[in-house]
């Protein structure tokens, strides 16, 4: 019998990764935490480790007004200004 | 017909079975292998072209097409007098306050609650009395799974993947309750929500696992209205704190003492909201006293407003139950209503 894929067979609406940096020396790298308290202890210890191991030049701390949701548009124009951004998840 | 998705070829249907299994595209039970013709019916019955955009979401940037619904609809068991109520439901989810990602995505593990009204009940005989909320009537059952079948292949929203729920409930095979309107004298849910009578509608919620109560021992509406604020005060502190959209469904029995007492839904409505909340110093007393801190006097209110309880008439005539439906995790997913869109009482194309 013929039948059809009920799938989402990879349809996407628009947007794809960018390319990876280079090097992380001299990057200004952001951090997004979803505001959940234990983000803080977890992103001291990333920040710390991208300065001193990796060179990055600087890490901008921002954090998401709801964490169950996308980040907010000023956020996402804000990041526009950096080399790469991490988003992580601390609960 | 002219389909945009890819053919699967089954030598027969218990091979379709195996093969829908194998690639993660059901539920763990059955399904009706979705072939072209049946895919199509449901697509002439509502009156939609195969590529009809329900929507987007947007945080994976996904299409919803009509007839990969349509699809998902028939593997559900749907026939196409069902399918509007699909297409609805995924509407009403993809409205953005419903935050339809996170509500699927969450370890906080709720499923989508659709609550039917209006007309196209009747047509579906959809019945919203006995066994409401578990598996009273075909439509109910099919539709519900049919919004989790979607879910399932259109949004990845698999356990482990997308659906990072830490447990889950049984309303994630299906979750679908139709409002008793005819042996109610209420304004149905969707007349409170929509302003319109005799509209037919879905009501999308982020909902968790429904708590039963039982008060059969007062007719006195304020009594009976204790007993569902104090399971709302015990959500409250068991599991989230924060304000949401919490529904309570009323079965007959409560339902007549209301009526007795000349109590409508905007009473219980007002009653609850003025009863269900707690201090956050009651943590301490269900094991949460490291999270107390600083403010134990602070008040945590279940609703932002009284609006926010959904007051439902269903359920068998006797007993004195109800049900109380917790929000998932509060405010951050909003209750979303639509309208059907397709003329269920039009002749099929």
């Amino acid at each position: 019998m013929e039948l059809l894929n009920p799938s989402h067979e990879q349809q996407r609406a628009g947007s794809a990764a960018p390319p990876r940096l280079d090097t992380l020396k001299g990057a200004i790298i952001g951090v997004i935490s979803n505001g959940k308290e234990n983000t803080v202890p977890f992103f001291d210890r990333v920040e710390s480790i991208l300065r001193e191991r990796y060179g990055v030049a600087k890490v901008v701390r921002r954090t998401k007004l709801n964490y169950s949701a996308p980040a907010e548009v000023d956020l996402m124009s804000e990041a526009m200004g950096w080399d790469a951004v991490l988003s992580g998840v601390g609960d | 017909m002219d389909s945009p998705s890819s053919r699967i070829d089954a030598v027969d249907f218990a091979a379709a079975q195996e093969l829908y299994h194998s690639r993660g595209w059901t539920d763990g039970l059955p399904i009706v292998p979705p072939t072209p013709e049946l895919v199509q019916a449901c697509l002439d019955w509502a009156g939609l072209p195969s590529e009809h955009l329900v929507g987007i979401e947007p945080v994976r940037e996904r299409t919803i097409t009509a007839e990969k619904l349509a699809i998902n609809s028939v593997m559900a068991g749907c026939l196409p007098q069902h399918f509007p109520l699909v297409i609805a439901s995924f509407t009403a989810m993809l409205q953005e306050d419903f935050l339809l990602h996170g509500a699927t995505a969450s370890t906080g593990g709720c499923a989508v609650l659709l609550i039917i009204n209006g007309p196209i009940r009747r047509d579906l005989e959809m019945t919203g009395t006995f066994n409401a909320l578990g598996n009273a009537d075909r439509a109910s059952s099919v539709i519900g799974r049919a919004v989790r079948l979607g879910l399932i292949n259109l949004l990845d929203v698999r356990p482990g993947e997308i659906d990072r729920s830490t447990l889950g409930h049984p309303g994630k095979f299906t979750y679908c309750i139709a409002e008793d309107e005819e042996n109610s004298w209420w304004p149905s849910l969707a007349e409170e929500r929509l302003g319109v009578s005799e509209i037919s509608s879905v009501t999308a919620v982020a909902a968790m696992a429904p708590r039963q109560i039982m008060n059969e021992w007062t007719t006195d509406p304020e009594e009976i209205c204790d007993t569902i604020a104090a399971e709302i005060r015990a959500n409250q502190l068991h599991y989230s704190i924060w304000a949401g959209n919490y529904t309570v469904v009323v079965p007959g029995q409560l339902r007549q003492h209301f009526n007795d007492a000349g109590w409508s839904k905007a009473d219980i409505r007002n009653y609850v909201f003025q009863q269900a909340r707690v201090k956050r110093g009651e943590w301490a007393g269900v094991g949460k006293g490291s999270v107390v801190k600083d403010r134990a006097d602070r008040e945590y209110l279940a609703m932002d407003s009284p609006d926010d309880l959904l007051v439902v008439a269903a359920g068998g005539p006797a007993g004195g139950f109800a049900q109380i439906i917790p929000p998932w995790l509060g405010t951050k997913s909003r209750a979303s209503t639509v309208a059907v869109g397709a003329c269920v009482d039009c002749e099929v194309p």
